[in-house]
């Protein structure tokens, strides 16, 4: 019984030091997803309620790896849980000048709107798999691996997704410029 | 195009940070869940247990209410921690 009880409060501390650690990788990811502050603390909140019900399994099938991509897998099924129940189209922040002040210091703004304005515009027109490894690579900052897990993909067509979808937006942005 | 793509992806699309409110709120969303179970609990009868039908929602009751229960006490340390002045990443 009280080896049961430490388990406990070792498993807790640890689901703990993974929300205090991905809390806003899961927002970040959530916000770029929703496009909206209320409805990304929203699925915030029930990632990390869903993650805490399966927390012990997730640990003993992790074997040691990191469970970043599986909270992201999870706000990601979430995510098209909520697109299915609510039968709306999702309103990216990729498609809302207001969210990309939301995610921009005014100086950055100030400095390169037209250009961060013309990449976000590249990136919303990417298939929505394109879309969803370039927030993880970029925002999140997960490698290959990690982003494979996350989407449920061998690391070979993750590598290939990921090159598709930067080749696709350069040659969006370049043709968006027109000949030089 | 005057550059690589990538350094601009990693401006366009970056983190962005919760709101320092947002614990408060999953411990309050938790809370809900919490007193809900318990109630669902509270209200079910022990004649009820006689047939097995009945006990497929106080036993989901019971596994949510100590879930959340219990997450609801990590995010409280969690809490308690940030309020001291520790960092939270």
């Amino acid at each position: 019984m009280i080896e049961l009880a430490k388990t406990k409060t070792q498993l807790d501390a640890e689901f703990e030091s993974l929300y205090r650690t991905h809390l806003r990788d899961v927002y970040t990811y959530a916000y770029y997803r929703v496009g909206n502050h209320h409805d990304a603390e929203d699925l915030t909140e029930q990632t990390f309620l869903q993650a805490y019900r399966h927390f012990a399994r997730a640990q003993q099938e992790s074997d040691g790896r990191p469970l970043r991509p599986w909270l992201i897998r999870i706000a990601h099924n979430l995510a098209a849980n909520h697109y299915r129940n609510r039968s709306r189209r999702p309103q990216s922040p990729l498609q809302d000048s207001e969210s990309l002040a939301a995610a921009h210091s005014t100086e950055e703004l100030v400095a390169g709107r037209d250009e961060l304005a013309r990449v976000l515009e590249a990136v919303k027109q990417l298939p929505e798999d394109r879309r969803e490894a370039l927030i993880m690579r970029f925002s999140l900052g997960m490698d290959n691996r990690e982003i494979a897990r996350a989407l449920g993909r061998s690391d070979g067509a993750t590598k290939v997704l990921i090159h598709r979808a930067i080749k696709q937006l350069e040659e969006r942005m370049a043709l968006a410029e027109g000949p030089a | 195009m005057s550059g690589p793509v990538e350094p601009l992806l990693e401006r366009a699309l970056a983190p962005i940070d919760p709101p320092a409110d947002l614990s408060t709120r999953v411990m309050r969303r938790l809370e809900g869940i919490h007193d809900q179970a318990t109630e669902e609990l509270d209200g079910w009868e022990l004649a009820s247990m006689r047939d097995p039908r009945n006990w497929v929602r106080p036993a989901a009751a019971l596994v949510v209410g100590t879930a959340a229960g219990a997450a609801l006490v990590v995010l409280r340390v969690h809490q308690r921690r940030q309020a001291g002045g520790a960092s939270p990443r």
